[in-house]
């Protein structure tokens, strides 16, 4: 009973890193339309930066580097999207190219991240927190931070999506970008502010992720990205709350499982999860509409 | 010297055979299958275990068959082939493209991961090694030989698969196959099983991974997991965008430039001392960016696939083949630019 509860614990905040993932990557999905391969080695990178804030350059507190490193990633997202991936997606119609260009990007990053870091695992340096009994459950400070985090973060994007005119310009832009774009909607700026927030999401997710696994390497978000595909392919792709509910969804499931059978599996019920979702209902569980 | 020569000529044949296998899935029917190294992965593994022995020390396999050389390469072949009919059967019915682009990255990481940690399969994280080099004892070949020996080997399998696949891209099959790619609905409305081609096309493209993949491991002698992360699936695609979408000549060209000069040539270099590995990280980013560059500039590649003469609309008894033809606005190697947001 004692594990079960301690893999509720290690669920919970696995969920917290899945969600603020899974939403950068619905939010950007949403605006252009395509997937970004690359997202994981984004998560990478921010975890990289805040490291190289937190261990190497600065010595600053791992929550101030992580808050750094995230407005940081944030402007990188901008970045790319408009010195790469925006002129492909124009340029090419078919979407194949723009994919073929995020797996490139992917690989680029991956390796650059390589070249600078090497392949060691690093470990963030954690204030001293001891664990705390919260019910049932077992939680050291710094997964309750990354907790909090998370449901700070989707709450500001719930937020904004539902109450700012913002939001609507964006929630109207992923409905259908020509009929927004007609409306007088400045899709451009409501595209580069999507991407600062996929980015920015991208990089506290890819941070928090090396706090909660209790390390890092340059090679762990192209892992994580494929359970982030699960949980939004379980949600339906595109559809932001969607999303949140695949991240809970594959993030309990695949840690409680881990209790039962060996954890080196735990990827590999993701990726069950994924194909039933596939076979049964393939446009996830809230199905953005048009989107067969 | 001999051997660094030859070393790369092998690579050059099988990534030409590689690169055919991914062409006539994606160059020509518009399949983006960003999991083609998990095929390459399966003939290898099958090709290995097929032809190693029952028991080996301080190895765990299934099969262990023993086979020659010949019979287990095919065996590897058709291994991987009827994964991809498993896997087009769950993701190609109903799946758009990046769709499938994001569940087939998925599953070839689960194909690592799995092999990886389940290790009676094909010995988990080491992967399979001293597998029997075909012919070295009854030819009495030292591994210098060996290696020239398969190379030309290598090179003779690749010109027989070259023919074979030349012949399907010319034949009506390979005309319905960029049909679909152009046009799937209009391919479908003039009759055409869309799924089936699809179908055929992932099953014979899947063969050549395998193919690939049994030569690679027998080549090398071992095949562990790390060396088919998906990385090397974007290695194939350099290949393919490089050389030239949908043209065999085209596979050739991307073979040589790409994985011959650019991937295996630096390989040879030595190390930087204190930084490990940091040449092949190097090296990687620039085929990142010379792909990138590439499609930017040169979308149809070195050797472009040619445009084929339209169908007349006078009575043809082959019409109905040729009718997914009439959409000739992507012929150019499938690039959809904007004139076909303006059609």
């Amino acid at each position: 009973m004692t594990l079960l509860w301690l893999s509720v614990g290690f669920g919970l905040v696995t969920t917290s890193v899945l969600a603020l993932a899974a939403l950068g990557l619905s939010l950007q999905f949403g605006i252009t339309n395509y997937i970004n391969f690359a997202y994981g080695d984004f998560m990478a990178l921010g975890g990289f930066f805040t490291y190289f804030l937190n261990n190497e350059a600065l010595h600053l507190n791992i929550w101030l580097s992580m808050a750094i490193a995230t407005v940081a990633m944030g402007f990188f997202g901008v970045l790319i999207n408009r010195l790469l991936l925006g002129p492909f997606a124009r340029r090419f119609t078919s979407s194949h190219y723009v994919l073929i260009v995020t797996f490139g990007l992917s690989l680029i990053m991956l390796n650059v991240i390589y070249s600078i870091w090497g392949a060691d695992v690093r470990f963030y340096s954690l204030p001293p927190g001891s664990a705390l009994h919260i019910g049932p459950l077992l939680l050291t400070t710094s997964q309750l931070i990354v907790m909090g985090i998370a449901v700070v973060l989707v709450g500001a994007v719930h937020t904004i999506l539902q109450t700012t005119r913002l939001g609507k310009s964006m929630r109207a832009m992923s409905d259908n970008g020509t009929l927004a774009m007609t409306s007088g909607i400045d899709t451009r700026m409501v595209t580069t502010v999507t991407w600062f927030m996929s980015g920015a999401l991208a990089g506290v997710a890819g941070a928090v992720l090396g706090v909660s696994e209790g390390n890092l390497t340059p090679a762990a978000g192209e892992l994580f990205l494929f359970v982030i595909f699960a949980a939004v392919i379980l949600g339906g792709i595109g559809s932001i709350y969607g999303a949140l509910a695949g991240a809970v969804v594959i993030g309990m499931s695949t840690e409680i499982s881990a209790a039962f059978i060996n954890p080196a599996y735990k990827l590999d019920i993701a990726f069950v999860a994924l194909i039933l979702t596939l076979l049964i209902r393939p446009n996830g569980l809230i199905a953005r509409p048009g989107m067969t | 010297m001999t051997y660094y020569i030859f070393t790369l000529v092998f690579f050059l044949f099988d990534y030409f055979i590689l690169a055919m296998g991914l062409n006539i899935q994606y160059g020509i029917t518009g399949i983006l299958n960003f999991a083609y190294i998990g095929f390459v992965a399966v003939g290898a593994y099958v090709t290995g275990v097929a032809a190693m022995p029952a028991n080996t020390v301080g190895q765990h396999y299934i099969l262990g068959l023993g086979l020659p050389f010949p019979f287990n390469l095919l065996l590897g072949g058709f291994a991987a082939m009827g994964l991809s009919v498993l896997i087009a059967l769950i993701t190609l019915r109903r799946l758009r493209t990046d769709y499938l682009a994001i569940v087939l990255v998925s599953l070839s990481l689960v194909f690592y991961d799995f092999c990886n940690n389940y290790v009676s399969l094909f010995n988990g994280a080491d992967g399979l090694y001293n597998v029997p080099e075909p012919f070295a004892k009854t030819l009495g070949l030292g591994s210098n030989n060996f290696i020239v020996f398969f190379a030309c080997l290598t090179g003779v399998v690749s010109l027989i698969m070259w023919f074979v696949m030349s012949r399907v891209m010319r034949a009506p099959l390979g005309r319905t196959f960029r049909a679909v790619r152009d046009d799937a609905v209009t391919a479908a409305a003039l009759g055409k099983n869309t799924f089936w081609m699809q179908m055929k096309a992932m099953m014979i493209g899947s063969f050549f991974a395998g193919i690939g993949g049994g030569l690679l491991i027998q080549f090398g002698g071992s095949f562990n997991p790390t060396a088919w992360l998906p990385a090397e699936t974007f290695v194939v695609f350099a290949v393919l965008i490089v050389g030239g979408a949908g043209n065999n000549i085209g596979m050739f060209v991307g073979a040589l430039l790409v994985e011959t000069l650019l991937i295996h040539l630096p390989a040879f270099l030595p190390e930087i001392p204190g930084h490990p590995g940091l040449i092949e990280y190097i090296d990687t980013v620039i085929v990142g960016v010379v792909l990138m560059v590439m499609l930017w500039f040169r979308p149809q590649g070195i050797v472009p696939a040619r445009l084929r003469k339209t169908a007349s609309f006078g009575v043809d008894e082959r019409l109905d083949e040729e009718a997914g033809e009439l959409d000739r606005t992507t012929a150019l190697a499938g690039v959809g630019t904007r004139a076909e947001a303006t059609r």
